[in-house]
């Protein structure tokens, strides 16, 4: 569903991936770890194309980042759901109003959004938050705010950057969990993270992003 | 794309940025004050300067003795003329006449004979009433059989012609000037209001929102402060030339007044300004790829 071939991207000369290749199932649960600046943002812009490739070729379902239209690129990312570590969320509006953005954004129908946005903050836990605002939220339900957003429309692949950097211990587990859960129903998540503490007990693979390079951590 | 979400998008831009929407709508207003004040005055001054031009007129004196008949197949001739819009005929009498209500003497009790010729009083259509078209208009003139002589105020023609071209130059030139800046004003104040919204801009694109999905409500939130924005200008600006017209004299009061389609104008430039601001700053902020 994902495959990256032979993938390099250099910035103003500083060569940030190289030769990057490996391939994401569909259904998948896949860690990215790295140390910060180790390139797992830019592997993860990479799939949303929104930075192509200096050599090699990113493929996502149909779309290939060689020879992508710009007026193909929102249908690519309608396949996807982003999770930031700074969550993204529009502040001046409520939490239905921010996990409905996404299906507005898709030409989804009014009444088709009130029951989709519903069931999905019953999913994460909020449907008594729906109608606060997102700055009175906590960190973590923040996240889970953005995590409803990313995944209202049924997405085929989950982005997630560093979802729990800005979460205490307790929470950055709940989140964990919930991402986990959402992977259980058949969306595949590539996990960014440097958090090596957070995926020791966890079987889902890993992939270490080290000098460029990317390798798979086998388990003991 | 719904078309009520992004009518709700663009109302509730408002809302949510009073302050920029504020001071979008308040560059707008300024930017089409000074544009607007610019044209009425430019309007204005060609006004004054058609006004000037038609009462200069061109007298042609006829040879005498001339018969009644040869004064009215003169008048035809002169009428059928190009340019020529109106032809009067002021006989010997009428010359005495008007020369006493000029000079309050009776030249015939001076001078114990008329020594006023009979004339035709010509005026020129708006487009021959330069110096160039009334010299083509005297050209002919003086070439009729029956018109001893033709005068009118050359110089001055001249004059007004001079300085109307000098003054049109740098109306231009201050008009564009004008122009430019309001343009840049504006879409340096709606570039403001849309850089606030970069993040939100970034997350429309992330989730897969079409160019035209993240573009049109702010295109259309730009052309409603623009329309706000016109429709200030345009109230301040009939009141303050309202205003002015009682300062004036009853002579120049009708030059203080501006045509209702100028006050249209200016509310249709202001939601043209809003528009073209917002294009402006929109395609510098929503690109379509983010290619590395």
């Amino acid at each position: 569903m994902i495959s990256f071939s032979h993938v390099a991207v250099v910035y103003d000369s500083h060569r940030v991936l190289h030769d990057i290749s490996f391939k994401v199932e569909p259904g998948q649960f896949v860690f990215l770890v790295g140390q910060t600046g180790s390139g797992k943002t830019t592997l993860l812009r990479l799939i949303s194309m929104d930075i192509l490739p200096t050599k090699g070729i990113v493929t996502v379902g149909k779309y290939s980042s060689r020879g992508i239209s710009p007026r193909e690129l929102p249908f690519l990312r309608r396949t996807l759901g982003t999770v930031f570590q700074d969550f993204k969320l529009m502040g001046d509006r409520s939490v239905f109003d921010n996990v409905a953005f996404t299906l507005h954004v898709t030409g989804t129908k009014g009444t088709e959004i009130k029951k989709k946005v519903m069931h999905t903050l019953a999913d994460v836990g909020l449907t008594h938050a729906r109608n606060m605002r997102v700055q009175e939220l906590s960190g973590g339900e923040q996240q889970r705010v953005a995590i409803a957003r990313a995944f209202v429309h049924n997405p085929l692949v989950l982005l997630a950057d560093e979802p729990t950097g800005n979460l205490d211990p307790g929470t950055s587990a709940e989140i964990l969990q919930l991402l986990f859960d959402i992977n259980t129903r058949g969306t595949a998540v590539i996990m960014a993270t440097h958090n090596y503490e957070l995926t020791r007990k966890a079987k889902q693979r890993i992939l270490r992003l080290e000098e460029g390079g990317v390798r798979q951590v086998e388990k003991a | 794309m719904s078309i009520s979400y992004t009518l709700r998008e663009s109302f509730s831009g408002f809302r949510r940025a009073k302050i920029s929407s504020l001071l979008s709508i308040i560059t707008v207003c300024i930017s089409l004050l000074l544009l607007g004040s610019f044209v009425a005055i430019t309007v204005n001054a060609g006004r004054l300067v058609d006004a000037l031009r038609a009462r200069l007129e061109m007298e042609a004196f006829l040879v005498e003795p001339a018969t009644e008949g040869e004064i009215d197949s003169l008048v035809t001739a002169v009428s059928s003329l190009r340019g020529v819009e109106n032809v009067l005929f002021i006989s010997k009498d009428d010359a005495v006449r008007i020369f006493k209500q000029e000079f309050g003497e009776d030249i015939t009790t001076v001078l114990d004979f008329n020594p006023l010729p009979p004339s035709l009083k010509i005026t020129l259509t708006p487009q021959y009433r330069t110096s160039t078209g009334t010299q083509e208009v005297y050209d002919r003139l003086v070439a009729m059989r029956g018109i001893e002589s033709v005068v009118y105020r050359k110089a001055l023609l001249e004059l007004i012609d001079k300085r109307a071209a000098g003054l049109n130059k740098v109306m231009l030139t201050l008009g564009l000037i004008i122009s430019l800046s309001a343009i840049f004003l504006v879409s340096n104040t709606i570039r403001l209001a849309i850089r606030a919204k970069q993040s939100l801009i970034q997350t429309m694109e992330l989730v897969g929102a079409t160019r035209g999905f993240i573009r049109l409500p702010f295109l259309l939130e730009g052309s409603v402060q623009g329309l706000c924005g016109g429709l200030l200008a345009a109230a301040l600006l009939a009141g303050l030339l309202g205003y002015g017209a009682r300062l004036v004299s009853a002579e120049f009061a009708p030059y203080l007044r501006m045509a209702p389609a100028f006050y249209g104008g200016l509310v249709c430039a202001g939601i043209l300004l809003g528009f073209a601001g917002s294009i402006i700053s929109v395609v510098r902020f929503v690109r379509p790829v983010a290619a590395h």
